[in-house]
């Protein structure tokens, strides 16, 4: 029993490590412009494309793991150069929407494009295999989904404290208004924050895709999906909300899937949103608020 | 508010256009009145879900489930009982021998959905904007996994058949005008009014008295139920459907409608999803690849899903309130038809004059700490019915900050505010127009896309229900003479001048019916000829209606002529009070204002 646990715990870390760098995401972004990306699980699956394409050309997996990474960030860039610079400063619904119609034109897209069905990715043996800790097993893909977690979570917290970009990006985020008469430039610090975001939601791509070694048009929508609840949980626009809000929600997820009684096992789903929503019921700001709220210029 | 005249005329158009338009489908018969039909159905969706998005400004994934709650739920109970024992071998007890004509099923349902309503309403009206709305996604996702799993009574993720399709042209005719009927009535209740109110402005909103937790619940319950009655609607006209048909896509037809057209009106309604039928028809027969022209267009999968973000996308960068914008089509075309002055009748000044009697206002030593920095300082000031009291300090000295604690907008970090016997900070903001005490904002804070006497209305109506609706329009009238803007009462406040806009804030805190008055900066942006005539008017009101008025301004000239009393602040802490002629001369406000070489100079 203790195994099993112990088991699960890995899981869930590994699972709710990803989440966490996707609500991360998307709560840079949100800090800064107000904006909940709803195309965000769109820049995962031009990841998880990229990763498809080097894997046939024969790029390895060491050098298309970047690129993949890169890709989503510089799509990011574009998409907020297109269809998000004519929306900023509008309301909050009205760029929740905007990013609703790109998501949904960017699936269509893919189906289009590229293809309908799940393609396979080609992904190094060595992530599929298990490395033995005394009496249990861990899979590698899982090991590394903690490590770039953690490495991820180093580096922002670095990036944001000790860079100028991200001291900028946090004052912005704190009073985008007064920030800009400080001398930030506003469209330097959000197309930093999309880069960031960007990055973010490829790596979480890369996790994401090692561990199914497939890739479909609407790969990336449950993930952020389950990220926006992420982002809520934790506390909407807080940075390390997100990251305790994701880890929660892996946590939850993996434990329902393992201790669930069978019959109960098709509720999985709506149990764990329930579960979350009580939370919120508890503390509705959530876990961590953003420290602007309340703040609020009256 | 329309007067209920005009209102009659507004239901009745849309009903007639509807019933004719069901009439034209119903000679048509065949493709186009099954078109039809679907095209009331989403209408009466749309028109549901902009019930509580346009009011509240909330955008809402969650209603879909509502839609699917509602056609599972009517269907079990209107499904021929033979075919229930085929089909659902499992069900409990009470439904297996259930059987319901379509009408009671369909009330029973809609009142289903709208329990569910009641009870996630609870939870999502205590989340604010963006967080609501994933919340409602989350609505989405969870009764869309309880419709799956609950298979049996849901045959899960397959088909659920055989349900009776008792839904013709006439009967989606029916519930479409009910939608728009009760959409209608409902954005010109005083309930819809609140919280058009508090979505311009939630702050300005709280500050007038205007609560909108049980306003915002209950938008939630009936959207639901007209939803719903789109659910029970569609279930018997398609006869068989799967929970797919409630999740994703269809929520982005159903908001691509909403947002398309503007979620704020029922013409927005309309419009929204007369444009995007017309545009899903006309892509949908493209996207099988059709020859045009001699050229043989190549098969396009979910054309019609990028034209519609196209659409969605185009709307947001050139126009975002919608298509039809934030007006209804009849307050766009009655006025100027009419030429009805909805402030016809005896103006009663007299019903300003507060019928509370109040004691004296007393903030003994608040303070306000800002993580670190001492905004306010240990500072007590009062303030009686019938006295006019500066607050006046150089910049950053506290002034707004102190305002906003002795008006409830602030919580204060200690010290308190009492009102005669009974202490009054802690209290939730809008209880304190309750209590007497009205106020204006330095940023203009007004409801900007609504009217100038809708701005002052919304405020008037705070005491409603416990007040009759008459007496708050009596009040708004009244405060709108007052500050001399019934010629502008129908213009929207955010095309106002400057000036203007602070004497709508001023007639929005009057119709209050207030003891006692806070104006921060109500002179900044006036020129001069305004001031005065600011200050005739603020005398007169001590003088008529015996208010008490705090006033902070940096208008040195008004403040001398206009006060009884000055405070005056400097880094957070009180230096001096006084008749203006005291604290003119004192020392310290000199050396506060103009340092202290200035003052060893004047001095010496």
């Amino acid at each position: 029993m203790l195994d099993l646990i112990l088991q699960q715990t890995i899981n869930a870390v590994a699972l709710g490590g990803t989440y966490a760098l996707l609500a991360l995401g998307l709560a840079i972004v949100f800090s800064i412009m107000g904006m909940i990306n709803f195309a965000h699980g769109e820049l995962m699956t031009i990841s998880g494309y990229t990763l498809m394409y080097c894997g046939l050309a024969g790029v390895p997996f060491v050098i298309s793991a970047p690129l993949a990474i890169l890709a989503a960030a510089g799509a990011a860039v574009m998409m907020e150069r297109v269809a998000f610079r004519p929306v900023r400063n509008a309301s909050a619904a009205t760029m929740l929407v905007t990013s609703f119609a790109v998501a949904a034109i960017l699936q269509i897209l893919f189906q289009n494009l590229i293809a309908k069905r799940s393609k396979p990715v080609m992904i190094p043996d060595v992530l599929s295999e298990s490395i033995a800790f005394g009496d249990f097993l861990i899979g590698i893909n899982k090991l590394l989904a903690i490590a770039t977690t953690i490495a991820m979570l180093l580096f922002l917290n670095w990036f944001l404290k000790r860079t100028d970009v991200g001291i900028a990006m946090r004052a912005a985020a704190e009073d985008f208004p007064i920030a800009q008469l400080m001398g930030v430039q506003a469209n330097a610090v959000i197309a930093g924050a999309f880069a960031l975001s960007g990055m973010l939601a490829g790596v979480a791509a890369v996790l994401w895709v090692s561990q199914r070694a497939s890739v479909d048009p609407l790969m990336g929508f449950v993930p952020v999906l389950k990220a926006f609840i992420a982002a809520i949980l934790g506390g909407l626009g807080s940075l390390t909300g997100a990251v305790a809000g994701g880890f929660m929600l892996g946590f939850i997820e993996i434990y329902l899937t393992a201790f669930l009684p069978e019959h109960l096992l098709e509720f999985k789903e709506p149990i764990g949103l329930g579960i979350v929503v009580l939370m919120l019921l508890w503390r509705p700001n959530g876990l961590i608020p953003a420290a602007a709220i309340g703040s609020q210029k009256v | 508010m329309l007067p209920r005249r005009f209102l009659t005329f507004s239901l009745l158009v849309p009903t007639l256009l509807v019933f004719a338009t069901a009439a034209l489908a119903s000679t048509a018969g065949g493709g186009v009145e099954r078109m039809m039909i679907v095209f009331f159905i989403s209408l009466t969706a749309v028109a549901g879900m902009g019930l509580y998005s346009g009011n509240s400004g909330i955008l809402s994934f969650g209603h879909l489930s509502f839609m699917g709650l509602a056609a599972y739920a009517s269907a079990v109970l209107t499904l021929p009982l033979q075919m229930k024992k085929l089909t659902l071998p499992n069900l409990p007890a009470f439904l297996a021998d259930a059987h319901f004509d379509f009408l009671p099923a369909m009330i029973l349902a809609v009142l289903f959905a709208m329990a569910v309503a009641l009870l996630t309403g609870l939870i999502i009206s205590r989340l604010e904007g963006s967080a609501a709305t994933i919340a409602t996604l989350a609505l989405l996702i969870i009764v869309h996994g309880v419709i799956i799993g609950a298979r049996d009574i849901t045959r899960g993720s397959q088909s659920f058949f055989g349900v009776p399709r008792e839904t013709g042209i006439w009967v989606a005719a029916t519930v479409c005008i009910i939608a728009l009927v009760v959409t209608r009535l409902f954005r010109d209740s005083v309930p819809g009014l609140r919280l058009r109110a508090s979505r311009e402005d939630p702050i300005a909103a709280g500050a007038s008295g205007i609560g909108i937790k049980r306003e915002r619940l209950l938008a939630w319950v009936l959207s639901a139920g007209l939803v719903a009655l789109a659910g029970v609607a569609l279930g018997h006209f398609l006869g068989a459907f799967s929970p797919k048909k409630f999740y994703f896509v269809d929520t982005f037809a159903l908001l691509a409608m909403l947002i398309v057209g503007g979620m704020t009106t029922m013409t927005g309604a309309v419009v929204g999803a007369v444009t995007i039928t017309v545009v899903t028809e006309v892509l949908r027969r493209l996207e099988g690849g059709v020859q045009l022209l001699g050229i043989q267009l190549p098969e396009v999968f979910g054309l019609t899903q990028i034209g519609i973000g196209l659409i969605i996308l185009l709307v947001m960068f050139k126009q975002r309130e919608g298509l039809a914008g934030i007006d209804e089509w009849d307050e766009r075309i009655l006025p100027r038809l009419l030429k009805f002055n909805s402030n016809a009748g005896q103006i009663n000044t007299s019903v300003l004059e507060p019928t509370r009697s109040a004691g004296t206002l007393k903030a003994d030593s608040l303070t306000k700490r800002f993580s670190g920095l001492v905004a306010v300082d240990q500072v007590s000031v009062s303030l009686r019915p019938g006295e006019i009291l500066g607050l006046i300090g150089p910049n950053g000295s506290g002034k707004t900050t102190l305002l906003n604690m002795i008006s409830g907008v602030l919580p204060v970090s200690s010290g308190g505010v009492r009102l005669g016997e009974k202490i009054i900070s802690g209290l939730p903001v809008h209880r304190f127009s309750g209590l007497g005490i009205a106020r204006t904002f330095q940023n203009i804070r007004l409801f900007e896309r609504l009217s100038v006497r809708q701005n002052v209305l919304a405020a008037a109506l705070s005491n409603w229900p416990r007040e009759p609706v008459s007496q708050a329009q009596a009040r708004a009238t009244a405060a709108l003479d007052w500050m001399e803007l019934t010629d502008k009462a129908q213009l929207k406040a955010d095309t106002l001048s400057y000036g203007d806009q602070r004497r709508v804030e001023i007639a929005r805190a009057l119709a209050l019916g207030p003891n006692y008055l806070f104006l921060d900066e109500p002179a900044a942006g006036m020129n001069r000829e305004e001031t005065d005539a600011l200050m005739q008017i603020l005398r007169r009101l001590r003088d008529e209606l015996g208010l008490g008025i705090l006033i902070v301004d940096h208008d040195l000239p008004l403040i001398v002529s206009l006060c009884d009393r000055v405070t005056v602040l400097n880094e957070g802490q009180l230096i001096a009070e006084g008749t203006p002629e005291e604290v003119q001369s004192d020392p310290a406000v000199i050396t506060a204002y103009l340092g202290r070489k200035h003052r060893e100079e004047n001095v010496a």
